[in-house]
């Protein structure tokens, strides 16, 4: 394999690299800002205002950083499973498996090291740039700025080091080739090894059964007193990992759920059985965007509830169009940072999308060939990202409405007379959350459709 | 998800409907099911241009096992992809029945493969997220309706007959290579086509397995009349067939009726040695 073609390969994980390292980088140095202005205006509590800061970002960076390594565990197990023929070939000619999976680390390691030069200049260039312009505004004191900090690279460091291991992660597969595969390259494989990760599941289980509980407990408590919050936060925070620990059990599930609903047509049921006939990866390809829902939706359905909430409290028009904008900032802040995540993990969906349809050319010219026109395979692949993006968005939406109205209901149920306060649903956010469910789709479907019916039938069933 | 109106037309039971079968059988022998006029496929462009077929001309008779054998390069599968409609020739005519498939788009040809052909491939016949059952309906599926009554009965008869009766809701990666060639002839006879076409159909199985796949193919003409056209270079294949027809660069250079593994050998040996 050329080094080009391999670059092609891992072009979907630099850029997945490179996104999460502006995002750090740049992060870290708008705090670095910050700071220095803080320190500039002689603030007393200073210290503590950029140790808040810098807690805050590492959050949102930690979080980026965790997406982008899943996703790009994910597009490294799918190249492995392309290059299938390639490595038992190796392995044919005397290669260790070892060998094999320590080739695929390396290249993961080229890629973090690409993704991370590339986000450290685009991320850094990225604060200047938006330093020099507020201050020519007015809206920053003009300063002699640092702009990085030796902490400001961390990310970059971070990002290195958590692709290399979602390389190593991602190639697992690896071990499993057997020379013989090279001999014989025209049987599939059958679907990827059974689900035995009982301890995971149970373990999975129990945080989510224990954090359910806990939120409940939460909610309850709040009724009574605003201390039922910290439970329910507590339980929020268990269960929801309980959730993305035991995705590998929960995604397929309503995947296969979701592709029901799509009806009985051979059509909708080829992609409902292609969007879950490699559960690992499916589930890889959806968590990420189902965090960065969830994580969004809740936070706007507690502020959407509280600000509600206030307004009854509140009759002077003034001091509520104030809290208005108050609460509307800080929505579009948090999101906008949580949200990165969120395309940090579409991206991830739409490479996904798109190694699977390439690495199936010869059973889509196999369906051609007994009689499946273009636009039916095109339906096929479009509804199979639609599955997909509208499981992740469904999944992330529910779990977010459920958080957030807890959270808001434990923080106000005292304040209410010990009283349930219905949710106020961000309708906006739906609306756009919806929209974006499609685009993703589509853009997810539309070249890799294309691709697949480019070719001839004969083409197809040749390619390998 | 409905593709049952077609580019094509009405339904087959339509007699005006030009995509049924060829009625008028010429008395004496049987009317071809498929008419290859003076077919020419060439690949690439200049200096690198490939001549796969020359000029061939063939008739596929109706109700007979016809082989097509030829050495490696000698355009025998091009042949066959071009006449089945998995490939567009760059010059000449393929007639299936009254059908001239030589003028027909890239829909109509899928409805024709999907309605009037039968596929039998080498390896790789069957999609794998699809069980048994669903993979011999998946022509039916694909048009948007379920096999009728009778269909369902012939269905069923082939299941019985290729013993794959207790296989119904296996995955195809549960099957030996035996057992996924029957259930790709199956689904390649569900349809009743005009013409079902195998291309190397015992390419990548043991000689027991191939041997009982080529048995299930000479009974399906034998017993039903099923026309079938099937590509090999194995000439213990190839005497299953009551014809076998002999390509060599592009053109067809021999032919007979049918014969013995060991004289088919003798022919192709006798084709080797003079090219």
């Amino acid at each position: 394999m050329s080094a080009r073609d391999q670059l092609l390969e891992h072009r979907p994980s630099i850029v997945v690299a490179g996104l999460g390292t502006t995002f750090g980088v740049g992060l870290l140095g708008v705090t670095h800002v910050l700071e220095q202005v803080v320190a500039d205006s002689a603030v007393a509590s200073s210290g503590t205002v950029s140790t808040l800061l810098g807690a805050v970002a590492s959050v949102f960076v930690g979080l980026a950083l965790y997406v982008g390594a899943i996703v790009t565990a994910n597009t490294f197990a799918t190249v492995v499973a392309g290059r299938t023929p390639t490595i038992a070939l190796m392995r044919l000619l005397g290669s260790s498996a070892r060998d094999q999976r320590r080739a695929v680390a390396r290249e993961g390691l080229l890629v973090g090291l690409a993704g991370a030069v590339i986000g450290v200049v685009v991320g850094v260039a990225l604060v200047v740039v938006a330093v020099r312009v507020l201050v020519a505004q007015g809206h920053l004191p003009d300063l002699a700025y640092s702009y990085v900090s030796v902490g400001g690279l961390v990310p970059a460091v971070a990002v290195v080091l958590t692709t290399v291991a979602a390389a190593w992660v991602g190639s697992r597969r690896v071990l499993l080739v057997t020379p013989l595969q090279a001999t014989d390259a025209a049987q599939d494989v059958p679907l990827s090894g059974r689900n035995r990760r009982v301890v995971r599941t149970v373990f999975a289980a129990l945080l989510v059964v224990g954090g359910g509980l806990s939120l409940v407990a939460g909610v309850v408590v709040g009724l009574a007193d605003v201390t039922g919050v910290l439970v329910a936060f507590a339980g929020g925070v268990l269960s929801f990992t309980g959730v993305v620990v035991g995705s590998h059990a929960l995604m397929p599930a309503v995947l296969h759920a979701v592709g029901r609903a799509f009806g009985p047509s051979q059509v909708a049921r080829l992609a409902a059985e292609n969007a879950v006939r490699q559960p690992e990866r499916s589930t890889r390809a959806t968590i990420g965007v189902v965090i960065g829902v969830t994580l969004v939706t809740t936070l706007s359905v507690a502020l959407e509830t509280l600000r509600t909430f206030i307004h009854t409290l509140e009759q002077d028009p003034t001091y509520a169009a104030e809290l208005d904008r108050f609460f509307s900032t800080t929505l579009l802040v948090v999101a906008g940072l949580v949200g990165f995540s969120a395309v940090i993990a579409a991206v991830g969906m739409v490479n996904d999308m798109s190694l699977s349809v390439l690495q199936r050319r010869r059973e889509l010219g196999l369906l051609r060939a007994v009689g499946s026109t273009a636009g039916q395979v095109r339906r096929m692949i479009l509804l199979e990202a639609t599955q997909m993006a509208s499981t992740a968005i469904v999944v992330g939406v529910v779990l977010g409405v459920v958080y957030g109205w807890a959270g808001a209901q434990a923080l106000l149920g005292s304040a209410n007379d010990g009283a349930l306060i219905a949710p106020t649903l961000p309708v906006p956010l739906l609306v756009g959350l919806a929209l974006t469910a499609a685009v993703l789709a589509g853009v997810a479907a539309l070249v890799p459709a294309r691709r697949a019916t480019s070719v001839t039938p004969v083409e197809a069933l040749a390619a390998r | 998800m409905n593709d049952t109106t077609s580019a094509t037309g009405a339904t087959r039971a339509s007699s005006s409907d030009p995509t049924t079968r060829l009625a008028d059988p010429t008395p004496g022998g049987a009317a071809p099911v498929a008419r290859v006029r003076d077919v020419t496929k060439s690949f690439g462009e200049g200096e690198g241009r490939v001549d796969a077929l020359r000029g061939v001309s063939l008739d596929l008779p109706a109700g007979r096992f016809t082989a097509v054998m030829g050495p490696s390069g000698s355009g025998k599968s091009t042949l066959m992809h071009i006449t089945a409609g998995l490939d567009s020739a760059t010059s000449g005519r393929v007639l299936l029945g009254d059908t001239d498939i030589t003028g027909l788009d890239d829909t109509q040809l899928t409805l024709l493969r999907r309605r009037r052909i039968g596929f039998v491939f080498q390896a790789f016949n069957l999609v794998p997220t699809l069980d048994v059952s669903a993979n011999i309906e998946l022509p039916f599926r694909l048009d948007g309706r379920r096999a009728t009554a009778d269909e369902r009965a012939w269905i069923d008869r082939l299941v019985g007959t290729l013993g794959l009766g207790a296989r119904l809701t296996h995955r195809p990666h549960q099957l030996s290579g035996g057992q996924q060639q029957r259930v790709a002839i199956a689904r390649a006879l569900a349809t009743r086509p005009d013409l079902v076409f195998a291309d190397e159909p015992t390419g990548a199985l043991d000689s027991k397995a191939g041997r009982d796949v080529l048995e299930v193919l000479r009974t399906a003409t034998t017993d039903h009349g099923q026309s079938i056209a099937m590509v090999t270079h194995d000439p213990v294949a190839a005497s299953y067939a009551d014809r076998v027809v002999f390509l060599a660069d592009g053109r067809i250079v021999h032919e007979i009726d049918r014969s013995s593994a060991a004289e088919i050998s003798g022919v192709m040996l006798d084709l080797e040695r003079v090219a």
